[in-house]
């Protein structure tokens, strides 16, 4: 499921990508920026905490075991290192042409989420790979 | 220090006619948890060992061990 998730994420970037330099911000695209940021605030929240909020206390506990415990770990390491890697590559970019904040923001929190999406996605997978 | 854990959970388990699902139900985590271990691709923490070795009704090192150095 979450790397379904993750490359819905990536391809929903492509409009951001593919900005219109120079115009004004019109109506649709502060909806998109505003859907981009809630996406990636449940997101995050859904890596941080398993999510299943909405099952009993005894089904979290049992998809919160030992292993997803661990894949979580490696996937938050991978996001982490990829932010880091991406904020490197937006730092080399401005030396090239102006980046904005809130655009370094952007592409940085999409590079971090969709490689720890993806990374936890194909540890799981593999986990129930028997 | 090596990050490999020998086991011989699946023969236990089998031995005893445990299916992964049954086995994780008496340890109580997910199956996910067994098979991982089983394969070796998890190496589980000294409670999941120990949990394992009691549910299999058998001491923690006849299941889990050290790969010879050789």
């Amino acid at each position: 499921m979450l790397p379904v998730v993750a490359v819905a994420f990536i391809s929903q970037q492509a409009a951001f990508l593919a900005g219109r330099e120079g115009e004004a911000m019109r109506t649709v695209d502060q909806v998109q920026i505003g859907a981009w940021l809630l996406l990636s605030v449940a997101l995050v929240l859904a890596l941080a905490t398993g999510g299943f909020w909405f099952r009993s206390a005894k089904v979290r506990a049992l998809m919160e075991d030992e292993v997803t415990r661990a894949n979580r770990a490696e996937a938050f390491r991978i996001g982490f290192l990829a932010t880091m890697a991406g904020a490197i590559a937006v730092y080399v970019l401005t030396l090239l042409e102006p980046v904005t904040g809130r655009e370094a923001v952007h592409l940085l929190m999409s590079i971090g989420i969709a490689a720890a999406l993806l990374r936890f996605g194909v540890l799981e997978r593999r986990a129930l790979k028997e | 220090m090596s990050e490999r854990l020998d086991n011989r959970l699946l023969a236990a388990r089998t031995q005893r006619g445990l299916t992964q699902a049954a086995l994780a139900e008496l340890v109580g985590v997910s199956r996910k948890t067994i098979n991982t271990v089983e394969n070796g691709v998890f190496v589980p923490s000294t409670i999941l060992a120990l949990k394992l070795a009691r549910a299999l009704g058998e001491p923690v090192e006849a299941l889990f061990s050290l790969p010879s150095e050789d």
